[in-house]
């Protein structure tokens, strides 16, 4: 009896740490959500009783957002004919790093693929090099490559903020420890067939690599959907990522807090769909991270 | 996670079973390597080898280069330039370069900012990381209990954070914690006191720590939990044959075996912390003195891009990057044992 009393005990520690610890995860973000409908004035102090439910200000906050931040996006605003505002950047989030992405997954798992399963020389030294540069923080590259892309001419331009991190360590890393495990005769196979190498690479390796890709993209799109600091001293004002748009906003004689809470809330929206549809693979994206041990 | 297709149970079809094993025959018969195609390997690396060389390789050689020089700013003449019309590459110069040897680490002796910057950021770290690593433990610990329902729910709201934009949730918590915020009604309704995170010295390293806690707890809790479930069932069974009770099994079986996890979650958010920028940046514009929460990564970010001093940045940056991989090696040499790293 009194080890079935210490059970039900244990059970209820248990949930009510999970509780407490999912509390505070998710207060901050309901909160957002909550300050973005509310004017300024009701959130920022609690002088009185905290707002706790939404309120009817959304509009108006979103227009005083929309005022205030004009981001410009490949030209669209020209062919709609009116400024886009804040959701120019978030066009810009989206489309650098889908872009991204898409580039940076192509190029990690052809390299991936090439120390997986292909015997030449150099590949080891090759292989550490690449390696070694994930111990680097990558804010500290932002001197030299500031420097470079004056040099090369572009600074202001979407590729400034693509091409550095294209050629990304931890993905190289990733696909090649998966890619460890295609088995050769299945290559091998696919050769006899009279497959050229790029086709066994497209045809054969990858499509065995589905979760794996899906888990590396996750791991990349929130990479660069986060990059703060070189967006900030590279893009100009036309060109700013959410980041940005919103460090914009916090001024030197006055934050704008309602348009940065619209801003916080509309810019959780992209990420949280895509967190949606690819549930599984984000726990396995984190898990596929720290694979190193 | 990796690769499904190398389980041998469930063969795609026969006929392409019997080729591999028609081929995995002859290949053993052959030889035991991976194909030596001159050239293919290359092709398939240089895309990234490129990218790799000039934006990663590169500027990585040259910071080093340029951290014994003192300059100030791009610009200067153009060397020569390749036009085509529809594609204009300028090569320049870089102008007031001047050489200083290692003035610029002398330098980085004396100088009182670097050193309280560098105070800041190792206070941060003794704070944040135990902390982070403990609560994320606890609620792995939690989640592996086998009466836990909705396992993958649980799970997943509590990564949620890492999905927020990070200047957007530096902002939010800057809200949060104001004098008359959230955070201080709350702790208000239980007689506790409004604490100022962000005009005092002391609670405002604290507003960074528990930012930080609560944006990447979840993370490294997903880390563990994959390696608490991968903790042998036998070992527990075994410890309790030995009578050992709950904190014994956690003390001689789970810390133990979880080690080499542990030894990961310590090293990633170790340079994690040492690389805070955004946090610092923006609890410093809500007001916070920057003598007690600006990083050495703001404080590079300052002399670079502020006072425009890239060479002593340069040398700043080196400086960091050593005791980032120092601190690394020295992490998994005493947590790590044998099998660390």
């Amino acid at each position: 009896m009194r080890e079935a009393q210490r059970e039900f005990a244990w059970k209820v520690l248990t949930y009510a740490v999970l509780l407490v610890a999912t509390l505070v995860t998710i207060v901050p973000l309901y909160w957002i959500l909550v300050a973005m409908t509310l004017p300024e004035s009701a959130f920022l102090s609690t002088a009185t009783e905290p707002r706790l439910l939404p309120g009817g200000h959304f509009a108006e906050n979103f227009a005083a957002l929309q005022g205030r931040v004009d981001v410009a996006i490949l030209g669209v605003e020209r062919v709609l004919g009116f400024e886009l505002g804040f959701l120019g950047a978030i066009g810009n989030s989206i489309l650098i790093a889908t872009v991204y992405t898409s580039l940076s997954i192509l190029l990690c798992s052809m390299a991936g693929f090439a120390f997986a399963k292909y015997e030449f020389e150099f590949k080891e030294p090759i292989f550490y090099s690449i390696l070694a540069t994930l111990v680097l923080p990558i804010q500290l590259l932002v001197i030299p490559l500031f420097l470079l892309m004056s040099r090369l001419g572009m600074t202001n331009t979407y590729w400034a903020i693509i091409l550095p991190w294209a050629a990304n360590p931890l993905g190289i890393f990733l696909m090649r420890q998966n890619m460890k495990s295609i088995p050769d005769a299945l290559l091998e196979s696919a050769r006899m067939d009279g497959a050229t190498e790029f086709q066994v690479f497209y045809r054969v390796a990858l499509p065995t690599m589905k979760s794996s890709l899906a888990a590396l993209s996750i791991i990349l799109f929130l990479f660069q959907w986060n990059l703060f600091l070189f967006p900030l001293v590279i893009l100009g004002q036309d060109k700013y990522t959410i980041p940005v748009a919103i460090s914009d906003l916090i001024g030197a004689q006055r934050v704008y807090y309602d348009q940065i809470m619209v801003a916080a809330g509309l810019s959780i929206v992209p990420i949280f769909l895509l967190f949606l549809f690819l549930q599984k693979y984000f726990v396995s994206g984190i898990l596929a991270g720290s694979v190193k041990e | 996670m990796a690769g499904s297709d190398a389980r041998t149970g469930t063969p795609p079809s026969t006929r392409r079973q019997a080729l591999v094993d028609a081929f995995r025959y002859r290949r053993q018969a052959l030889t035991e390597r991976l194909p030596e195609l001159p050239g293919v390997a290359y092709v398939f690396l240089l895309p990234f080898f490129v990218l790799f060389a000039v934006f990663l390789l590169f500027p990585i050689l040259y910071t080093i280069y340029l951290s014994f020089f003192t300059f100030q700013g791009v610009g200067g003449t153009t060397v020569f330039a390749i036009d085509l019309g529809f594609f204009y590459f300028p090569v320049q110069t870089i102008s007031n370069l001047e050489f200083v040897g290692l003035r610029n680490y002398e330098r980085l002796l004396t100088d009182r900012q670097f050193h309280n910057a560098m105070y800041n950021t190792v206070f941060i770290l003794l704070f944040q990381v135990p902390l982070m690593i403990t609560i994320a433990l606890g609620l792995a610990v939690a989640l592996d209990a086998s009466f836990v329902r909705l396992r993958g729910l649980w799970r997943t709201t509590l990564a949620l954070p890492i999905s927020a934009n990070l200047v957007a949730y530096a902002t939010v918590f800057v809200l949060l914690m104001q004098e008359q915020g959230l955070v201080n009604y709350a702790l208000g309704l239980v007689g506790i006191g409004p604490i100022p995170w962000f005009t005092s010295e002391f609670w405002s390293r604290f507003t960074i720590v528990g930012a930080v806690t609560w944006r990447w707890t979840g993370y490294n809790m997903i880390i563990l939990l994959a390696g608490l479930q991968n903790v042998p069932q036998q070992l527990y069974e075994a410890a309790e044959i030995d009578g050992a009770n709950r904190l014994e099994k956690f003390r001689y079986v789970t810390l133990p075996q979880l080690r080499p996890v542990l030894l990961f979650v310590a090293v990633t958010s170790t340079i994690g912390t040492f690389k805070l920028f955004s946090e610092p940046l923006i609890v410093s514009d809500a007001g916070a003195p920057l003598s007690a929460t600006r990083t050495i990564v703001q404080y590079i970010y300052e002399t670079a891009f502020i006072d425009f001093r890239l060479g002593y940045a340069s040398a700043l940056t080196w400086v960091l990057i050593a005791i980032v991989s120092a601190l690394s090696v020295f992490q998994i040499k005493a947590l790590g044992g044998d099998d660390g790293a």
